[in-house]
């Protein structure tokens, strides 16, 4: 029976990560008491985001483990892309919906054909006719 | 090949063929089901996401009202939870059964420790009123804070998706204890070694994970 050996993470560098994980918490609870404008909740995420790499590569230990572990974390935080994404596609450019005609799109079409009947043929309107 | 149970180790159950394909096959569920949990959570964060994207104002407003040293305490609190879990996983690689058990039983203590955090800042909440829901109406002085302030449309909002948030995540916590809890008897007992330590590293997986959840929940609540 083959044995493959397990990857085995160093304690030093296992303590050498939580110490990079403190100081991150410490470095955005501080950069959240500055007045940044916008980069606030950029500058948040990115902190946030780097956390929770160090976690997953090197407490997970992903960086040593079967590629297909990988491949399962990354399809599902891939997904949740497209889940907030395609969730803000739509609410993100709902405009002013007070801001809306009375009836239906169909009524509106009834409506513009009623107009065009209205309207004299385009061949009966002559600009510029020369004169005869 | 005659399958009697002297012929491989206890832990090997017949359907595989090696403990290492065992170790995978567990550790393959176990992440496929971690994406499950990413999916539930992500729900939620899309919640906040589209809720936040429409009244921004209120969201920074209403977060004022949680307290960024607790919130900063607890993090760090979950975070050595997390140091110790990789210790633990290590001591049983290294056949440490004392470094093990040590380590499982001081995660199980940060746990708490974040639970008793997350009660005395819910009370602190209840206190004036800020409830999730309907009950939503927040009142009193404290600190120099006029609660009153902070009733603003869409305040309730951001409070409910606080405690839903936090309520849903701080439950795992509490599945966390319990799984800490049988690891931990289990680790005395001395069922784990460097061959087999399968149910210490997917609860470790499954911990990093409620870890990786309250880090982005802690900066979107608490700081911005």
């Amino acid at each position: 029976m083959s044995h493959v050996e397990h990857h085995v993470s160093s304690i030093k560098l296992l303590t050498t990560v939580f110490g990079g994980l403190v100081f991150l918490t410490v470095f955005t609870v501080l950069t959240a008491q500055l007045d940044l404008g916008p980069l606030n909740v950029p500058l948040a995420l990115l902190i946030a985001t780097t956390k929770a790499a160090l976690v997953v590569i090197i407490f997970m230990a992903l960086k040593w483990d079967n590629k297909v572990n990988t491949a399962i974390f990354g399809i599902g935080v891939l997904f949740v892309f497209v889940f907030i994404s395609f969730t803000l596609f739509d609410t993100l450019f709902r405009g002013d919906l007070t801001n809306t005609v009375e009836g239906t799109i169909q009524d509106q079409m009834i409506q513009e054909e009623a107009m065009k009947a209205r309207e004299p043929a385009s061949d009966a309107i002559q600009f510029n006719r020369t004169p005869q | 090949m005659a399958n009697t149970h002297s012929d491989h180790p206890a832990h090997l159950q017949h359907h595989f063929v090696s403990s290492e394909q065992q170790f995978d096959a567990a550790k393959m569920g176990m992440w496929l089901f971690l994406v499950t949990e990413i999916l539930l959570f992500s729900g939620m964060f899309v919640a906040y996401t589209v809720y936040r994207s429409w009244h921004p104002e209120v969201f920074v407003l209403s977060s004022e009202l949680l307290n960024p040293w607790l919130g900063g305490l607890n993090t760090i609190v979950l975070l050595a939870s997390s140091f110790t879990v990789a210790l633990g996983i290590h001591f049983a690689q290294v056949n440490n059964k004392k470094g093990l058990v040590i380590n499982l039983v001081l995660t199980f203590l940060f746990a708490l420790t974040f639970l008793v955090v997350k009660y005395f800042e819910y009370t602190a909440k209840f206190e004036h009123g800020i409830f999730p829901g309907a009950a939503f109406d927040p009142h009193g002085v404290s600190h120099g804070v006029d609660y009153a302030m902070y009733n603003v449309p869409y305040a309730r909002q951001f409070f409910s998706i606080y405690f839903v948030m936090t309520g849903i995540h701080g439950v795992h916590v509490l599945v966390g204890m319990g799984l800490f809890t049988w690891i931990t008897i289990r680790a005395i007992k001395g069922e784990f070694s460097s061959e087999y330590y399968t149910p210490v590293e997917n609860c470790g997986l499954y911990w990093h994970l409620v870890d990786i959840i309250w880090i982005f929940l802690f900066p979107l609540l608490y700081l911005i």
